[in-house]
This record gives structure tokens, C-alpha cells and sequence, in this order.
């Protein structure tokens, strides 16, 4: 029991940072609720499939599982949430150093927000390939969808963004001049 | 995009398409001012997407873990079993539809109120099951468990500086030709970085147990054999120049370089699967792809 719970903490500290990057970014920046079902995705890995899972397989669980946590998020009413983050944002301690501080919240939310314009299956695929480094096979299995439709959507996905991305520069170029 | 290569660079950079039709597609962006500013602007959304913090407060992270380690002790799936006996069933079943009958005749007259009552309901509490058949997808053989303890959100403390803030700053004082020396170096170590992710990224995804295995791996060795001369002179020069940062990257680079182009013709399926694991475990994907970001921004201003 004590080894298997080493190996539970060796893999949470693996991979608990990274879910919760890739939640946050799912979510649209909500971080409190991306470690809240970070969390709760170990929390069911623990409980239910920890030992019964072949190995190398856990982490494409645990990816499976936050996803469908994130969706049930989005089909709720998520204003509490919101307003939680905002509290929770303005009680945060001061920067040391605020320009820096500010200048990479800035490029932070710039990344959400465009990231936030995807519909749900190109941004998942986009952040799990960007981000995790996962091939188009792996995708496949955590999305449960074919290798042919993570190629595509990932495709569109950085088609969309490097389109936007371009419409954005030209804005900003327009107003500076 | 009217190029019909365009879609192709999006595999190419992740390392998906078998190496011939890599080869095709690479040759092409040599010539296609189009495609090579795709792949630019794909590498530069990569850099984006990749350079986003991870959660980095360990008191935090132990914080989480203490709690699910001390939760209620887990339910093993194949231990859970229904054990219900005929009359069990049968007096389920009776108390089932006596409750389905009462509830029709309790809401005949009142449907005004009922709708009232929806109306006025508060936010459902939020449920920590993934949706039904996002659920089936997920966890076939799951049971219905215990439902968890509410879930206590946690505050997040404080990020440390930004992993691009690594780059050094030009040193004001240097003459305008030391500058431009500096400025050719950081662009050849940025193309440099680029081409090691890539191959990286594709020596990663080289299925070993195909016949065109032996043919892939032979590309791959021979382009880790051109990075790796330019990888000594990159970290020679990096050295020379006093940049830490750059030419620690690089020390980390070599000997995985060195380990790829020194495979021999058939390579043993441990081997490739050793310096993979390596390639993992120094995290120097996103490294280079931070730092190549990273520098290119610093060249640009």
C-alpha cells in the first residue's frame, strides 16, 4: 500500500503542474477551478482506477477524465466561478516586480483569449500537443477520436489563431500609426 | 493560405509525416516565401501555447496531494459488487413505482408551483462526474461510487519570474560590430534550436515496429549528425561569449544529438527507446522551444 502510494505521489508531482496548466488553459484562465478538478481528477484516479490501469496509462487517463470535468464546467452556469477568481485575483499579494509582473499577465490573458475562440476539440488537441508534447495517436485516445481528426483539428486550430494573431498586429500597427 | 502545403507543415512541425514526404515537405518550404512564413508563425504559436506556466509553489501542489491521500479509502472497481436478492429487487421495485404513481397525483394540481420551484432554484451544485457519455468514453468499467467531499478551492500564491526572462540582455557597453556578431550567432542558435526540435519531435514519434523503421531512423541519425557540429561551434561560441544560459541548453543538447547520429544501421529498439526516455526526462523539448521563442523575441526588439 505504501509503495503504491509512492508511486500515486511520484506521478502527481509529474504531472499535477501540467494538468493544471492544461485545465487553466481549457477553462480560460480560471485557475483556482483548474486545481480544484486537477485535484479532483487524481482524487478519482486514486479512488477508483489506481492499480488497475496498464502502465503509462494513467496520465492519458487522468487527461480524459479533467477534460470531461471541463466540459460538465462549461455546460454549468459559471458566474460564482468567475466571481470567486476575481476575489481571489484582487487578494493576491503584490508583484515584486510589477512591470514584469504586468507585461506577462498581459501576454498570459492575450494567449487565453485567443485560445478561448476555439471551439473545445481543436483547442483540447491544440494544448495537449503544444503543451503535453503528446502525438496525434495519444490525442486520439485521450479525445477518443481518430489520428485523421487530430491532425485536422489541430491544423484549424492553428490556422484560426495565426489568422487572428495577424488581424491583431495589423490592428495594433493601425492605431500606433 | 492558398498554398496546398500549408496543412502538411502543421504535421511537419509536430513530426508526423514519415520522412519521405517530410523530406518533400521541407524542400518546398526552402522555396515557398508562403509556407516558410506559416511555419514561422506555427513555431511562434507553439512558443506562445508552450512558454504558459505550469503551477511552479510545491507547498500548494503537497497541499493538494496530502488531501487526496487522506481522503476515504478508495473504492476498488472490481470489488464492488451488487449483491441484491429477488424479494431486495422486487420490494425496490414496489417502492419505485409507488413513489412514481404519488408523484403524478402530488403534481397534477400544482404544475404552477412546480414551475416556480425550477425557476427559483439555485445554481446545481456542481457535480464531480464527467457527463454521461463524455463518462463512457472515459471510464468504461466505472461504478457508481460515493460522491467526494465538497471541493475547497485553493488560493494560488505568487508566480517566480517568467521562464523567457532567461535570455540575457545585450550588454550595452559592446561596440556595434560585437553587437551584430552577437545578433548572427543568436539567429543561427535560434534556427539551431528549431531544427533540433523538430528532429527531436520526430525521432520521438518513429514507430519501431514498421518496415520503413530502419529507413526513418537512418534520416534522423543523419540530420543529428549535421546538428551536432553546429551544436559544438553554437556552444563553443556561447561559451566564448560568457552566455551561461545558452550554453548550458546546448551542453544538454549534445550528447543526445551525439547519442542519435552515433545509432548504428539497425538499431536496437532499446537504444531508441533509451534516449527517448532521456529526450523526456531532460524536458529539452520545451526548453528549446521556449528559448528559440525567447531569443527570437530579443532579436526582434
Amino acid at each position: 500500500m505504501a509503495s503504491e502510494d509512492d508511486e500515486f505521489t511520484m506521478l502527481f508531482q509529474d504531472f499535477y503542474p501540467s494538468l493544471c496548466r492544461f485545465l487553466e488553459c481549457l477553462l480560460g484562465g480560471r485557475a483556482p477551478l483548474a486545481q480544484d478538478l486537477a485535484q479532483e481528477s487524481f482524487l478519482q484516479l486514486h479512488r477508483t482506477a489506481w492499480g488497475t490501469l496498464p502502465p503509462g496509462e494513467a496520465r492519458f487517463w487522468l487527461y480524459r477524465v479533467a477534460r470531461n470535468l471541463a466540459i460538465n464546467e462549461f455546460r454549468k452556469s459559471n458566474t460564482r466561478y468567475r466571481l470567486f477568481d476575481r476575489v481571489v485575483e484582487a487578494l493576491r499579494p503584490a508583484a515584486r516586480n510589477p512591470e514584469q509582473e504586468y507585461e506577462t499577465r498581459e501576454r498570459k490573458q492575450l494567449v487565453l483569449e485567443m485560445l478561448h475562440t476555439l471551439p473545445e476539440d481543436q483547442r483540447t488537441a491544440l494544448l495537449l500537443r503544444e503543451q503535453e508534447q503528446l502525438s496525434y495517436r495519444e490525442i486520439g485516445d485521450v479525445m477518443n477520436v481518430s489520428e485523421s481528426k487530430v491532425k485536422v483539428d489541430i491544423f484549424r486550430a492553428r490556422a484560426a489563431l495565426r489568422e487572428r494573431w495577424s488581424k491583431r498586429a495589423k490592428t495594433a500597427g493601425a492605431s500606433a500609426g | 493560405m492558398s498554398c496546398s502545403f500549408t496543412e502538411k507543415i502543421s504535421s511537419l512541425i509536430d513530426g508526423e509525416l514519415a520522412t519521405a514526404e517530410a523530406r518533400e515537405v521541407e524542400r518546398h518550404v526552402l522555396t515557398c516565401a508562403e509556407c516558410e512564413q506559416v511555419r514561422a508563425d506555427f513555431l511562434n504559436l507553439r512558443s506562445q501555447i508552450a512558454g504558459f506556466e505550469t503551477l511552479k509553489n510545491p507547498v500548494v501542489s503537497n497541499r493538494a496531494l496530502k488531501k487526496i491521500l487522506t481522503q476515504e479509502d478508495r473504492v476498488p472497481v472490481s470489488g464492488m459488487r451488487w449483491g441484491w436478492s429477488t424479494p431486495a429487487i422486487a420490494f425496490a421495485t414496489l417502492l419505485v413505482i409507488g413513489a412514481i404513481i404519488g408523484f403524478v397525483f402530488y403534481q397534477t394540481p400544482n404544475t404552477d408551483q412546480q414551475t416556480v420551484a425550477v425557476v427559483e432554484s439555485p445554481t446545481p451544485a456542481p457535480s464531480p462526474e464527467p457527463t454521461k457519455e463524455e463518462e463512457k468514453s472515459a471510464t468504461p468499467k466505472e461504478e457508481k461510487r460515493p460522491a467526494p467531499a465538497p471541493r475547497k478551492p485553493i488560493v494560488r500564491e505568487p508566480k517566480p519570474g517568467e521562464q523567457f526572462a532567461l535570455v540575457s540582455e545585450p550588454d550595452p557597453t559592446s561596440s556595434p560590430a560585437e553587437r551584430v556578431r552577437s545578433a548572427d550567432a543568436e539567429t543561427l542558435t535560434v534556427i539551431h534550436f528549431e531544427k533540433s526540435e523538430t528532429l527531436l519531435r520526430a525521432f520521438r514519434n518513429v514507430r519501431l515496429n514498421t518496415s520503413s523503421a530502419r529507413e526513418e531512423v537512418a534520416y534522423e541519425r543523419k540530420r543529428a549528425q549535421q546538428l551536432v557540429y553546429q551544436n559544438m561551434i553554437l556552444r563553443r561560441a556561447a561559451d566564448a561569449n560568457g552566455d551561461v544560459h545558452l550554453a548550458s541548453i546546448l551542453e544538454s543538447l549534445e550528447p543526445i544529438l551525439l547519442d542519435i547520429a552515433n545509432l548504428p544501421d539497425k538499431p536496437d529498439g532499446d537504444k531508441v527507446r533509451t534516449i527517448r526516455e532521456r529526450v523526456e526526462r531532460k524536458n529539452i523539448v520545451p526548453l528549446l522551444q521556449i528559448n528559440s521563442a525567447a531569443l527570437a523575441r530579443a532579436l526582434d526588439d
